[in-house]
């Protein structure tokens, strides 16, 4: 899995920072909101892709500890439906909802909560994918 | 509550529950009985964190404010534990160190979540 740690770790990193970057850059400039969309459909791309590498990886048959493997994998997908989650308070949801309590936002809070929230969740990508490194150096 | 706050606390306490739940469903799975307290703890604080997830989106604000201030007693018990009678932990939980494994978020977030859940309702809004 020395791939991992040479190409799919520097990648995921880039891409984190990438998505940290448009996450700040959407807190400060409301109209950045929409790189900030953009940025999270490559996210989306490139954690499919590492999913294939670490799955392909694996089935190459090195001795990695699958359940701490499988865990990460996992985090990294259920991370994915954060991105993005200002849309649950935007006016069109509430009409759809009979929710009394649910929280509405405006076009600013939402370019500013995407924002917020990406930039979590690139730091969690960041640290899985630097965890998955630890578990691979340390199958190796 | 803030609406942009409200959110914004619902992702962290999301992404801290995936968080708790991985390290919780592998100290459990794979060495629970080296240290079944402080995993079973880390097990607790997943739960926890989902729970309030769940009360932040739904505006159950009582459970809320309950779940965090759990979530606070807990992390400081814990991490204040940690270094008074270390010999209890044999391996830590999400909260040891006041959750410093996870850069403080676990003792950060309980805080902020309390300061925006009580200041509403102090302030009587609906």
């Amino acid at each position: 899995m020395e791939y991992y740690a040479a190409t799919v770790y520097p990648v995921v990193l880039a891409a984190s920072a990438v998505l940290a970057l448009a996450g700040v850059a959407s807190l400060v400039v409301v109209r950045a909101h929409r790189v900030l969309t953009w940025v999270v459909t490559g996210i989306y791309v490139v954690v499919g892709a590492h999913l294939v590498a670490v799955v392909a990886g694996l089935l190459s048959g090195p001795d990695v500890d699958l359940v701490i493997t499988a865990g990460y994998l996992l985090a990294s997908l259920g991370l994915l439906p954060l991105l993005g989650i200002a849309r649950l308070g935007a006016p069109e949801a509430k009409r759809a909802d009979v929710d009394p309590d649910r929280p509405v936002l405006q076009p600013d809070q939402i370019a500013r909560v995407d924002g917020a929230v990406a930039v979590a969740v690139a730091i969690a990508l960041a640290v899985v994918s630097w965890r998955l490194t630890e578990v691979f150096g340390a199958a190796s | 509550m803030n609406p942009v706050a409200r959110v914004i606390l619902i992702a962290l306490y999301a992404i801290l529950g995936l968080a708790a739940t991985g390290r919780a469903t592998v100290q459990i799975l794979e060495k629970f009985s080296d240290a079944p307290v402080a995993y079973s703890l880390s097990a607790v604080a997943a739960l926890l964190y989902a729970a309030i997830a769940v009360a932040l989106w739904r505006g159950w604000r009582k459970v809320a404010i309950v779940g965090t201030g759990i979530e606070l007693i807990g992390v400081l018990s814990v991490g204040a534990l940690g270094y008074l009678e270390s010999s209890w932990w044999p391996d830590e939980t999400v909260w040891t160190g006041y959750g410093s494994a996870y850069g403080w978020v676990p003792v950060l977030l309980p805080v902020t979540a309390l300061f925006f859940l009580l200041r509403y309702r102090k302030a009587g809004v609906h």
